[in-house]
């Protein structure tokens, strides 16, 4: 029988019977773990398994140690009493399994360790180094030890040799003597008060450095026992506060919980917008905690994509997801939104302008139907079509010009200027709206010199409105589809259509016969033509003068972009989502010639560099893998910086 | 798991590919650029000056002739009593210069000043159905409709009722030129489509101004009210309060420096509310009465367009920015700063 392998336990355990009868007792897990349930004595194994495992962790490898005990009948009788009484508990069960197995797994023997290589995806360090040049912060969050979670933030070019780092970690010699003496009260209050010290001298380190060389990136790194301490209340705030201000931070050997835990500090401490990213059963409760969770489906099963917002199906589709996608996503509902509440301004203050001239009785100046449908017919189409497809610059170039995306970090598109802005040219819109069709239609009208009255100003006026705000929306439009032309063009005819049908008509259901042959009457006056060819330009003109001087003097960062590139052809077909290498054998090469390392670093982020590389295991085995012919080149730049892991390791 | 497979199965997940779905529809990216700037706003200069200038100079050789009365008609300490007195003489004689040639036909219109026809309950006090069919003779609806002046005391209906119709304005004009009298003709006062559908051929006026506060003018019973134009012209309800209605038509020329007598009866009660009343009288041209608001709009806007095409040069020499230039990108503008 076996139990299994929880993330809070670290190890799963396999109880067998021998055909001689012999039942052992087969233990595997993290080396922390397993480490701290091992009889006394086999020093030398002991010793020796951990620089494997630091050389394996060094290498980007995962690491796993095996241990074993024998037990006796009766040891393993009494035990399993326990056991099955633990598992069919109705309370509690996974504390009271966790409190048995602990009974019996202890005094094991150490086997050795195995290390497993586990590839980065391909397109992962290109894909963080593109966001955190948009701006976003990117903390990583790993159950690996110290040694791997440091060499995949090297090959993600989150960490490089100019980088200052900051490492809280649970190994340094304090915390083993005090380990080794064995008392857990004092072990916690050792571990507590360095991580206290450190927190505190690394804060004011960082802000020195920040303040004295600002361009010196700075990396925290801590690990799961003693982030356990840093989340404490007292110490929550220097935590936060030390990871604010590095610009990558890395957390090692965390529980699924701990996950959670920072990610809800960050969110509510710092209440700033969080993403988590995960692709397993460990990083449910960190992806539901964020504000945006983020799934990618794969190998590790559909836990984390049903757990998610967006699940995605590899990491560097990240890319498209934030920067294209999120950004156009948040320039059309600015657009969306500030239009909507323009356009009902605009309509709405026409009408209060009116109040003041009938005695302030209150009297409608719309009929009752446009007012109804002004929203529903007349002019929703063409907002829906602005929602839906503007851009503005296009995908590849949000991708290229990653900065971009710090204009939605700073809300640059929903400020209170851009709202007053908004607000200001409804409110002079409306004047123009009201007092041209009024004044203008004072007198009479056509050679007939008959007279036009409150009905036919008003449909003029709604007229007007209606034609304006439509073509209002095609100035603030980045990009025009045919779509949009339609919706536009639709809305207008509609609206016509709308109020040829309806003044023609008389119905048994109206009180009044209000708008009665207005438009027919309308348009059989010059008034009509010459001030609906006049009072829209008026009213745009104020916009048109605003967007041109805009535009020339204070250019929005997008708005250069796009004259960047204005000449650029079209680019339908290109942007599909990379989904393997296109490359022909030169390119590759060109390409991973490119890609070589051109820094000294001790690490060498072997393990995650993108597939073709050549592995670990199979030159320690002496296997002779056919490599390709720029790997070759690859390998030879590479030579002089194997020797150095291998030294460390045998310090 | 092995390379093809994956192949096909990602390919059967995919999406079927279409423009719309990808958001790769064709789009027209327009950029404001300073080309089209100056040419928008010299564009709109360059149509909207000689529409202006037309219609100004339409507007400017219409004669109008305005004639406040109401203040000088009545000589009576007592205006309001005096007006409300039905057996008064009312008739008042004023006298008009004509500066100019008037070619006919010349317009007559009143106007009315601080007169909220646009008023709420003023607005809805009518009953369209009523007005126009005959059989309609609900007397709930039609009570709801043109209360306060919906039934008489004794319960019968008012037709047409509503204060619009009470109100009726009832000061009548009688003009001579030199002496000579002319006819005002009164006939296609109103718009032909209240002629012909608002108003019924076959229904005429009951128990109208029979009540005890009598608002304005009164109405031949024996004519239907599709006939009864001033009453046609008085309910269509202006916009503002202070209007102008059609009165009639003079069909003749009138000279210039010609003398025209205008014989007033002054029934109608602006004095309760402070009122005014004025007849004008205006020749008329494609463009209507005499509107200088819509040339000089054109006119205006046109000249700002073209003064700001050429502000706009001005500030695309003076303050140049090349099109796309990197350098005005905030994050390179902030390096830049950053390195000063």
């Amino acid at each position: 029988m076996f139990w299994n392998l929880t993330g809070t336990r670290k190890r799963q355990s396999v109880v067998c019977r021998f055909p001689n009868g012999k039942l052992v007792l087969y233990c595997k897990g993290a080396d922390n773990v397993i480490y701290e349930r091992l009889a006394d004595g086999n020093y030398d194994i002991k010793k020796t398994s951990r620089e494997h495992l630091e050389q394996f962790g060094s290498a980007g490898l995962r690491t796993l140690c095996l241990a074993y005990r024998d037990l006796s009948m009766d040891q393993y009788k009494s035990w399993n009493e326990k056991f099955v009484q633990a598992k069919s508990s109705l309370r509690d069960r996974d504390k009271k399994l966790d409190e048995v197995a602990e009974l019996i797994e202890k005094d094991l023997i150490l086997i050795g360790c195995t290390a497993i290589e586990d590839k980065l995806q391909e397109g992962v360090p290109a894909c963080i180094e593109t966001l955190s040049a948009a701006g976003i912060k990117i903390w990583v969050l790993t159950g690996d030890k110290m040694e791997t979670a440091i060499n995949i933030a090297y090959a993600c070019s989150l960490v490089n040799n100019d980088t200052k780092q900051f490492i809280i970690s649970s190994e340094t010699d304090t915390i083993r003597e005090a380990e080794d003496r064995g008392d857990p009260v004092e072990i916690a209050r050792v571990i507590k008060e360095s991580v206290k010290q450190s927190l505190r001298s690394y804060l004011e380190e960082a802000r020195r450095s920040l303040s004295n060389t600002p361009e010196r990136k700075l990396a925290f790194i801590i690990d799961g026992r003693c982030l356990m301490y840093a989340l404490d209340p007292a110490l929550r705030v220097n935590l936060l506060g030390l990871s604010l201000i590095c610009h990558s931070v890395v957390c090692c050997r965390v529980s699924p919980l701990q996950k959670a835990q920072v990610t809800s500090l960050v969110r509510k401490g710092a209440r700033k917008i969080t993403l988590s990213i995960g692709d397993g059963a460990n990083d449910v409760s960190m992806i539901q905690a964020a504000h945006v969770g983020i799934g990618i489906s794969g190998q590790e099963g559909m836990q984390a994509v049903m757990a998610s917002d967006f699940a995605i199906a590899q990491f560097r589709y990240l890319t498209d997801l934030l920067l294209v996608h999120g950004r156009w996503s948040y320039l059309r509902l600015c657009k969306v939104i500030t239009y909507f509440f323009y356009k009902n301004l605009t309509f709405t203050l026409t009408q209060f302008w009116f109040t003041f001239q009938t005695g302030f009785s209150g009297q409608r100046f719309y009929d009752d139907w446009f007012q109804s449908l002004y929203n529903v017919i007349f002019t929703a189409l063409p907002v829906i079509m602005v929602g839906l497809f503007d851009k503005d610059v296009s995908a590849s170039l949000s991708k290229k010009y990653p900065q971009l995306y710090q204009e939605g970090i700073r809300n640059t598109f929903f400020k209170w200027k851009v709202i007053a802005v908004w607000g200001f040219f409804a409110f002079y819109q409306s004047i123009v709206f009201y007092y041209f069709t009024a004044a203008a239609s004072q007198h009479g009208h056509g050679s007939s010199g008959k007279i036009l009255g409150q009905w036919d100003v008003s449909t003029m006026a709604f007229t007007c409105v209606v034609v304006t705000v439509n073509l209002r929306l095609l100035m603030s439009c980045n990009s025009i589809t045919r779509w949009h032309y339609f919706s536009v063009a639709g809305s207008i005819a509609a609206w016509f259509l709308f109020i040829f049908i309806y003044s023609a008509i008389m119905t048994s259901f109206d009180r009044q016969e209000n708008v009665y042959f207005v438009i027919y009457v309308l348009m059989s006056t010059f008034f009509f033509y010459l001030t609906l060819i006049l009072v829209p330009v008026i009213a745009l003109f104020g916009d048109f003068l605003y967007l041109s001087l805009q535009r020339w003097l204070f250019p929005y960062d997008y708005q250069v972009v796009q004259e960047m590139h204005k000449d650029d052809p079209h680019e339908y077909s290109m942007i599909r989502l990379p989904e393997r290498s296109h490359l022909s054998p030169e390119e590759a090469r060109s390409y991973a010639i490119s890609m070589l390392p051109r820094e000294n670093s001790k690490h060498t982020g072997f393990a995650f560099d993108s597939p073709g590389y050549e592995s670990f295991f199979a030159s320690q085995q002496g296997v002779c893998v056919p490599h390709k012919p720029w790997d070759v080149a690859r390998r030879a730049s590479m030579k002089q910086q194997r020797q150095q892991p291998q030294r460390t390791g045998r310090s | 798991m092995s390379v093809s497979g994956s192949e096909s199965a990602a390919s059967a997940n995919k999406p079927k590919y279409s423009k719309f779905t990808q958001q790769e529809l064709p789009a027209c990216k327009p950029l404001l650029t300073p080309g089209i700037v100056i040419g928008a706003f010299s564009l709109i200069g360059i149509i909207f000056v000689p529409i202006g200038l037309a219609s100004l100079s339409a507007s400017q050789e219409i004669v109008e002739l305005i004639d406040r009365y109401d203040e000088e008609c009545v000589t009576a300490s007592d205006k309001i009593g005096f007006i409300q007195d039905s057996k008064a003489n009312k008739a008042c004689t004023r006298k008009i210069t004509v500066p100019k040639p008037m070619k006919g036909p010349i317009h007559v219109y009143y106007q009315l000043e601080n007169f909220y026809q646009n008023h709420r309950r003023y607005v809805q006090s009518r009953s369209d159905q009523q007005l126009r069919d005959k059989d309609y003779k609900d007397p709930k609806a039609v009570a709801k409709a043109c209360d306060p002046e919906a039934t008489t005391g004794d319960g019968s209906l008012i037709v047409p009722c509503g204060l619009i119709a009470w109100s009726l304005f009832n000061d009548t004009y009688a003009f001579s030129v030199n002496k000579k009298s002319v006819t005002v003709n009164k006939k296609d006062i109103a718009w032909a489509s209240d002629k012909n559908s608002k108003f019924g051929s076959n229904v005429f006026p009951v128990n109208f101004q029979k009540g005890g506060l009598i608002g304005g003018g009164n109405l031949n019973d024996k004519l239907p009210l599709s006939e009864q134009e001033d009453l046609i012209v008085w309910m269509r309800t202006a916009a503002l309060p202070t209007f102008r209605k059609l009165y009639g038509r003079i069909e003749t020329d009138i000279m210039a420096s010609d003398e025209i007598t205008v014989v007033i009866q002054n029934n109608y009660n602006t004095y309760s509310f402070g009122g005014t009343k004025a007849v004008v009288l205006s020749t008329a041209s494609w463009i209507g009465g005499k509107n200088n608001f819509i040339g000089v709009a054109y006119v205006a806007v046109g000249g700002i367009c073209l003064l700001l095409a050429m502000g706009f040069v001005v500030l695309y020499v003076v303050k140049p920015r090349a099109l796309g230039d990197p350098a005005y990108l905030s994050w390179n503008k902030e390096a830049a700063e950053y390195s000063h």
